[in-house]
Parts: C-alpha cells; structure tokens; sequence
C-alpha cells in the first residue's frame, strides 16, 4: 500500500505526466489493453526527486525498487484466469513504462486487476475493489474510472493536485466494427469509425472523474 | 528575578509575623525561602548534551500552545502531554514564570537517551491546566514533586520545574532482552520484520495478521494464570519489560544526580555556566565532545582498542559549541564559538591558516543568490594531524593499527604530498545562481487521427533547474586535465571543447555538467552561460565591492544568501509540512543571511551569523522556536 502511495507521489510532483490508456475489444469478448505512463516531459525533476532519500517523510523508492515492484505485477498478472501476452517495458531514461496484456474477457481482465490489487496492497472487502469499471455486453461498453483510483485522488490536497495541471490522461477504446454512438460528448470517433478517444486533462480528472465516463454502442455489422 | 522573590516572601514573612508575632522566627521563614529557591537552569541534567536556553520568555507570550506542541522538541517529550484543554491557550496562560530561562535540552549517552526542558513556575495552579494529563507520584526525594504520565515526569522544586523522558538506548534493550532471551533456551531472535520495515514502509499492515498480536484466548489465559504469563512472555513482550525496567533505572539514576547528589550541567560544564551569564535572548551550548564517546561506532571501537579510544576522547575533549542568540528589530544574530582542545586545536589553526583565494571572484556573477567560501590549508592541517595521531596509533599493539598506521608512514614517505597538496589545496567555493530553464528533450505521445493509433516522437523540451557552480584552487591544472583526458578516452560522454570539457547527461541523468580547468581552479557548473560565455570569468559582471571585500577579509569561512528569492524559488515539495509553515513564515520577505568567521586561535574559532529582513516579523518568539527546533534537530 506505501508502495502505491508513493507511487502516486512521485507522480503527482512530475506535474507533466501523460497517460495512455488503451483497450480493444473484439467481438467475441477477448481483447488487449494496454497502459502507457510518459514522465519524459520531467525527467529532471523525476531524476531530482529519486536522488532524494525520503519526500513528504516517505522513503523514495530507488529505480530497483520500481523495477522490481513492476516486474512483481507482471508476474502475478500473468499468473491470472484468462490473461496472457503480458509484456511490460520500462525505460528509467525517459521514464515512460509500458504495460501491455491480452484478455479473454472484460470480467477476467477486471477479475485479475483486482487479485493483484487486494494481493498488493492488503486492501479486501471494499466497495472499491467490487466496483467494475468495466462492462461489455457485445454490443454497448461502458467505461468509468476504477474507484480504487478514485479512492485515492479524492485525499489529495488542493496544492497537490493543482501539480497535475499539464498533465494529460488519454482514454481510447478500438472496436472490429464501427461505432455507432456514444454518450459522452467530449470523446472523438476516428475517421475509421472503429475508435474512440476522451482526452481529459490530469488535474480536472481528480476534481471529476466522470470526465472519462463513457458508453459506447456498436453497430451490429461487423466490419468487412 | 530577585526583586520578585524578594517581595513573594515579604508577603509570606508578613504573614507569619502577624500570627506568630516573633521577628526571630520571620528572619529564620525569609533566610528558609530564599535558600529554597531554585533557577530552572539548575534543574538541567550535567548528562544533556545539547542546551537551548531562551533567556527572555516573555517574546513567547503570543504563542499559542497548539503552535508549541508541533515542534519537534515538544513532540519527543511529551506527545500526549497536550490535548484539547490547551486549545485557545497561549503560553502566558500556562503558569510559567516568565522571569526565568526556558531551557531545552537533549543528551545521549550509551545507556540511555534523554530530553524535556526545564523552565520556571508562577502559578501551579495554572500549570496543571496544561499539564493535566500528569499525576502525582511517589519520590523519595526530599523538597521535590513528582507528577508522571506515561513515560513523560514533571518534578517540581522550589517555583522551578522539569519536564523530563529518559529512555534506554535500543542497543542496550537489545543486549540485555536477548541475554536473557537466549539464557531461557531460546535461539538468537531475529526480526523479520526490520529489513521491511528498513525499506521504507511505516508499518500499516494488519498486526493480527502476521502473527504479532496474541490470540484472544490469550488474554483470558493471562487473567487464569498471571505467573505463566511472566515465565512465558514472547521476544517482544519481554523486550517490554526490560525497556520499562530499564527506563525505571536510569530515571531514577538520572534524577539522583540531579536532586541528592546535586549535580547538573551547571556544576559539570563551566562554559555552559559562562554562557548563561551573558545578556542576550537566547544561547545555545553543544558539547562535541559527547558526542564523539557516545557516537554508536565508537562503543565497538573502545571496547577493542580502549588505550587508543582514551587517547581519541583526550583529543576531543573541550570540544564544546557555545553560541548567543540577539533578536533586533529586523535582525537575528547568532553569535557561535567553537572551542577545542589545544591538540585539535593546533591541527585546526594550522588547517585554517590559509587566505581567500581572489581568483575565485572572477566566476562569481554579482547577480548570485548565495555564495560561500571556505580557505583550508590541507597540506599544513594534514601535516599537523600526522604529527599527532600518529603517535597515538603507534602504541598500539593491535596488527591491524600497526599494519595502518605502517601503510600511513610509507604513503607519507613515498606519496609527492607537494604535488597532492598543489592539486587540491583545500579551499573551495560555490554559488547558487537561481532557477534558469534549461533545454531537454521529451517523448511525445502522438495519435493517428484516422485509428487512433499511438506513436511516439522525440521533441524538444524546457524544465527548470537550480544552477550551481562549485569549483576548487589548484596550483596544478595539469593534474585534473589528465583525468579528464583520461575520461575522455574512455566514454564519449566526456568532450573537451576549446576551454572547458562538458560531460553529457550528468546532472540527474539529464542535463550537462561543463567542467573549467584553468585560471588555477577547477570549476563545476551546470551554468550553460558561464562555460560557453565566460570561461576566464564574468568580468565586469564578476563580485565586487562590499561582498567582495568581505570575503577576502574573511578567514576560515565566508558566505551569504538571499534567503528570500531563493525560498520562493525552492519547490515546496523539498520540504515537509513543518519545514514548510517554518518557511512559509519567511517566504515573500526579502532577507539576507551572511555567515563570518574570525581567525582561528589554538583554542576557539568565532563565527558570526547574521539574518536581516526587511520589516519586523509579527512575532519574534515563534522566530526564536524555529531556531530551538532547528538546532535541536540538527544536534540530535
């Protein structure tokens, strides 16, 4: 759970941070997603703050100690019901961390999210972790932010998050077959018709995250 | 001080004439008081290592309790002391007699650990509002109270009063609970715990859960059968009962020296008895030399080598920090002096003997934020201290001394010390330039607009960054040069350029680090500008004047910062929520800190610590609790 808080830590002091997140889902319900965090834009500072021994009275962690924690995830990811081609790909140069793994559904992809959580953090019982984010019924997904996320942007304090403001969280969900709608009036669909995206600003996110709550409907023709 | 106890007891003598109606017996009453009246300096224990002694406690009227209770040095002693009854409190409602010293002190020996503040009593009554947690307890000491709460004691004597905790070391608690955990048949425990926690995690898991917390029926077995409980106590719980035996111990040690045998640092420390004396608000005393026999890796070393540790403590005793503290309208001087021994002190006069090198000022911009310089004389100062920790070594017997301090005479012997001494001379200096953007570059998430597809690309970026120059006198550019060639060979990370040598991506695998070898000094900065533009110096533009000609004064030591514009420039983040509201109250305000030094003689070095802001701060006793805190930080 320290972990995972100064993980947010160190986030939220590289104010720029961009984050990519990605899910494709076929029509059969299987699907990858993946997970990109881009700290490029404060590598100096990222690098000032692991030279530093302790921030906000917590020990920083040492770029061994990400690595390690990562590759811990990946590991117990990869152990998971119905997840595999789980590949993670770090770069401590310009820290950008890459996640990626493919699902044979929505519920075992969600499923296996939160045994790593509950595995890691010690968090269990919760509404949060009950909570899906998630849901896929071959034609509609609807797509929210995880309240175990939500849980932990409501306690930070107004001069934290104000860190957050050029900070950017980009949602797109890719599809076989053409969208037809959706309900959220500032995503965008792709020329193709088969993607969409919300783009919402890091710090807005923490004062509403409804900002990426979106539902989106499928045409039933796949496409050719 | 006088006049008041003076007139307390005329009242109190007036009393007894009226109903005794015996002048005899008024003369005994008055000669009785006042024998009886103690200082709050006397109540400091001779085993405290570090003292804070505010002198005019008045300044601390306005503070409010709450604010009191958040510094680290009220923390530590009395954490549950204060709760809501001081809310809305300020010290003057606190019962403190503010015609005496508040002193804060701190002390470590190898068997326990010792802190609290002694301070002076007007009004008891008003006192246990504050002190309500307490309860009386018993002592055996004769004209002394005893309240406790917890692991905190209030004793008081006379209209003076302490608050003390002592605690025994975690090194002694462990020698002792694992002696007897392991006499009981048990084998060496180990915590599996510590290497966790070491890591970094304050421990929030679930105590049950691993094991730590008994099971209920435990405590139901311990109401049946009381005496299983004591034979059988788990590592921890034993560890319990040594911890508060000892405490036990060592409390009432501490407290037999104080009050039946009389003695406290006053009778044990003359120069703190000096500093006490001199009529400023506030002066601080930390005796080194404490510190040196109490340091944790010197216990071992005396245990192996005690002749040798004898001698080492010799060597360091007198060594004491003695300071005065004078608060003016919009300035706060710090007067120290650092006393030695005249055997340290010989290495240290000679260490100082060198003068400020004037090269330096040409890389200084007359624009800097803060700039420091010190002038050390290492070919005399190391010649010294060979002429006299040598001698020391070679009396031991031990073949590993013996092999040292060999390979020592030999280096000595065969190493060109000129040619060493040329290349680093000792002194150094260094700048501080402010908060300059600098070029980097970034990866940059791009979309597909036709998929939504990610690519990435490389783009060009701007971060800020403090700028820093630091650089050392050398008589001997050749020698750095060589290295750096030689580095230069090796990676291509090292690139000479026509007058400096730049290593790529070295400042926080980042940003360039430029190095300038010439002019007689070797000079690291991150200053894009002073490499490229000014690589014989800025100049014109270069310190001059009064700042200048101080630092050519100075001696030992000379530096000074715009402690202003550089706080507001310093992120936050760097800080935790106490060090911020300490710099929140110094952000915005333009203020100026310089430090001097004088020469140093063979038994002290003076330094001068002067703060000047423009404007008054709305309070200056919470300025001088600032400075308690962070000395008393600093000497923990």
């Amino acid at each position: 759970m320290k972990f995972i808080y100064l993980g947010i830590i160190l986030l939220l002091f590289t104010s720029c941070i961009e984050i990519y997140d990605d899910i494709t889902i076929k029509s059969d319900g299987t699907g990858t997603f993946k997970y990109n965090i881009n700290l490029s834009s404060s590598k100096v500072k990222v690098n000032s703050i692991l030279a530093l021994d302790s921030l906000d009275g917590k020990k920083v962690p040492s770029i061994k100690d990400i690595q390690a924690k990562i590759n811990t995830y990946s590991q117990k990811l990869s152990e998971k019901e119905g997840i595999s081609n789980v590949k993670i790909e770090s770069n401590f140069t310009d820290f950008i961390v890459k996640f990626q793994c493919d699902f044979k559904s929505i519920e075992a992809l969600q499923k296996a999210i939160k045994e790593v959580i509950i595995d890691e953090s010690g968090t269990k019982d919760s509404k949060e972790i009950d909570h899906n984010w998630l849901e896929w019924d071959g034609i509609k997904l609807v797509r929210s932010i995880p309240k175990i996320t939500t849980q932990y942007t409501e306690k930070l304090k107004t001069e934290d998050s104000e860190l957050l403001k050029n900070g950017s969280y980009v949602s797109i969900s890719r599809f076989d077959r053409n969208v037809e709608k959706f309900d959220n009036s500032n995503a965008q669909l792709s020329a193709n018709k088969m993607a969409v995206m919300l783009r919402a600003n890091a710090h807005s996110l923490t004062q509403n995250t409804s900002l990426l709550e979106n539902t989106i409907y499928l045409t039933n023709q796949k496409k050719p | 001080l006088y006049f008041k106890n003076y007139s307390v007891h005329l009242l109190k003598a007036k009393h007894f004439a009226l109903t005794m109606k015996n002048t005899i017996i008024i003369l005994f009453t008055f000669i009785g008081f006042t024998s009886f009246s103690q200082h709050s300096e006397e109540l400091i224990p001779s085993e405290a290592v570090s003292v804070f002694s505010i002198n005019n406690i008045s300044l601390l009227k306005k503070i409010s309790l709450d604010e009191l209770v958040k510094y680290e040095f009220m923390q530590e002693v009395q954490s549950e002391l204060f709760d809501g009854s001081t809310s809305g409190k300020t010290i003057k409602d606190s019962g403190l007699d503010f015609d005496q010293k508040l002193n804060v002190y701190y002390g470590k020996n190898e068997l326990f650990e010792l802190s609290g503040f002694t301070f002076g009593i007007s009004n008891k009554k008003q006192l246990f509002t504050v002190f309500d947690d307490f309860e009386k307890a018993k002592t055996n000491i004769t004209g002394v109270e005893l309240y406790s709460s917890y692991m905190n004691h209030l004793l008081i004597k006379g209209n003076s009063g302490i608050v003390i905790r002592v605690e025994p070391t975690y090194e002694k608690v462990s020698e002792i609970t694992d002696s007897i955990w392991v006499a009981r048949g048990n084998s060496m425990f180990f915590d599996e715990s510590y290497n966790d926690y070491e890591e970094g995690d304050d421990y929030d898991g679930d105590y049950e859960e691993e094991g730590i917390v008994k099971d209920e029926n435990f405590e139901i077995l311990d109401e049946m059968n009381p005496e299983n409980d004591l034979l059988n106590k788990n590592y921890w719980e034993l560890r319990d009962s040594v911890t508060t035996e000892l405490q036990s111990l060592y409390f009432n040690q501490v407290l037999n020296n104080l009050f039946v045998k009389e003695i406290n640092l006053i009778k044990v420390s003359p120069k703190f008895t000096l500093q006490l004396t001199h009529p400023v608000d506030g002066i601080f005393y930390l005796d080194n030399s404490k510190n040196f026999s109490n340091a944790k890796g010197l216990w071992h070393f005396q245990t192996l080598f005690p002749t040798l540790y004898d001698d080492m403590l010799d060597l360091y005793t007198g060594n004491i920090m003695v300071g005065d503290i004078v608060l003016g309208e919009s300035s706060v001087d710090v007067f120290m002096e650092a006393n030695y021994g005249s055997e340290l002190g010989s290495i240290y006069q000679k260490l100082n003997s060198a003068k400020f090198d004037k090269k330096v000022l040409k890389y200084v911009h007359k624009n800097n934020t803060g700039f420091f310089a010190y002038n050390i004389n290492l070919k005399e100062g190391y010649q010294r201290a060979y002429d006299i920790v040598i001698p020391l070594l070679e009396d031991e017997k031990d073949p590993r001394i013996s092999y040292n301090v060999l390979l020592a005479e030999l280096l000595n012997e065969y190493v060109n010390t000129d040619a060493l001494f040329d290349t680093y001379k000792g002194s150094m200096f260094g700048t501080f330039n402010g908060v300059k953007k600098v070029k980097t570059t970034r990866i940059e998430f791009f979309y597909d607009e036709e998929t939504f597809e990610y690519g990435e690309r490389e783009v060009e970026s701007e971060e800020e960054m403090p700028i820093f120059t630091v650089g050392f006198s050398t008589n001997r550019n050749d020698i750095p040069e060589k290295v750096l060639r030689h580095f230069g060979r090796m990676t291509s990370r090292f690139k000479k350029q026509e007058k400096y040598w730049v290593v790529e991506e070295a400042v926080l695998n980042s940003l360039p680090l430029y190095i300038i070898n010439r002019n007689g000094l070797v000079v690291f900065t991150n200053d894009e500008d002073l490499a490229l533009n000014h690589a014989d110096g800025y100049g014109k533009q270069s310190l001059s004047g009064k700042y200048a000609k101080k630092a050519q004064k100075s001696k030992f030591m000379y530096g000074y910062f715009d402690w202003g514009q550089t706080l507001n420039k310093l992120p936050r983040e760097m800080f935790n929520s106490k060090q911020n509201e300490i710099l929140d109250a110094m952000r915005g305000k333009a203020g100026f800190m310089e430090l001097t030094s004088s020469k140093t003689t063979i038994s002290k070095t003076d330094f001068h610590l002067k703060y000047t802001f423009d404007g008054s701060y709305d309070n200056s006793g919470k300025y001088l609790l600032d400075l308690v805190n962070s000395i008393y930080v600093l000497s923990k």
